[in-house]
């Protein structure tokens, strides 16, 4: 009894979690520009703002997708849908999404130099990395329920 | 796939319903459409015995292999 209660409230932090960090990044679309003025106020670098103000745009836009899917994820959990292969989609999309956004900062750290931009490139590959071999992981757990389904 | 269920064709054969067979072989009338419709993944030894039991007849009566083209 204890065990489901704690299960539960952990499925309602999550999402909340969710929807607040996506509330956070819809927020910061709004605030990329100040941000990019203020790095390059305090970096003591030559001046990126522009470059920077187009990846932090499209970074926030992916992190937005990324947040959605992941909160469609755990609407079906909320639904008993765990092994389904739309959970395995979602999980593709934010591995695809934390790619990209790797991607991004690594282009950023060959025009830049700076080694920052490099840890975030990193961490970014390293968290996509992880999800997709956790979508590896649920595509075979989806097969072999619709295996175990279809044993008659 | 290649292994094709002839479920269908022994019952009429037998002259069973789908919902009799079902009750007899002690499987739901969905598991025994999926059967029949030829979208199980397997069949396990205990149904297979059951419904080569009830139809009087022997495994392949039921499993056909049908090459791929």
């Amino acid at each position: 009894m204890a065990k489901k209660w704690t299960a539960t409230k952990s499925l309602f932090l999550s999402r909340m979690l969710t929807i607040a960090s996506m509330a956070i990044a819809v927020i910061t679309l709004f605030c990329i520009p100040y941000l990019a003025e203020w790095y390059d106020a305090i970096s003591g670098n030559p001046p990126i703002r522009n470059q920077l103000i187009v990846c932090l745009y499209i970074s926030d836009a992916l992190g937005i997708l990324a947040l959605w899917q992941l909160h469609r994820l755990l609407r079906n959990i909320n639904l008993q849908r765990v092994f389904v292969s739309e959970n395995a989609a979602c999980f593709r999309v934010i591995a695809w999404c934390c790619f990209a956004v790797a991607g991004l900062w690594l282009f950023m750290f060959v025009t830049c130099r700076r080694f920052h931009e490099f840890i975030i490139a990193f961490m970014a590959a390293f968290a996509g990395l992880i999800i997709r071999v956790i979508k590896n992981l649920l595509e075979a757990a989806v097969e072999l329920r619709e295996e175990n389904d279809y044993t008659i | 796939m290649p292994i094709v269920v002839n479920l269908d064709v022994m019952m009429a054969k037998r002259k069973i319903s789908a919902g009799e067979l079902a009750d007899r072989v002690d499987i739901t009338p969905a598991n025994l459409s999926i059967l029949k419709n030829n979208k199980a993944k397997a069949v396990r030894f205990s149904t297979l015995e059951a419904i080569c039991r009830e139809l009087d007849c022997q495994p392949g009566d039921v499993l056909e292999y049908v090459k791929d083209e």
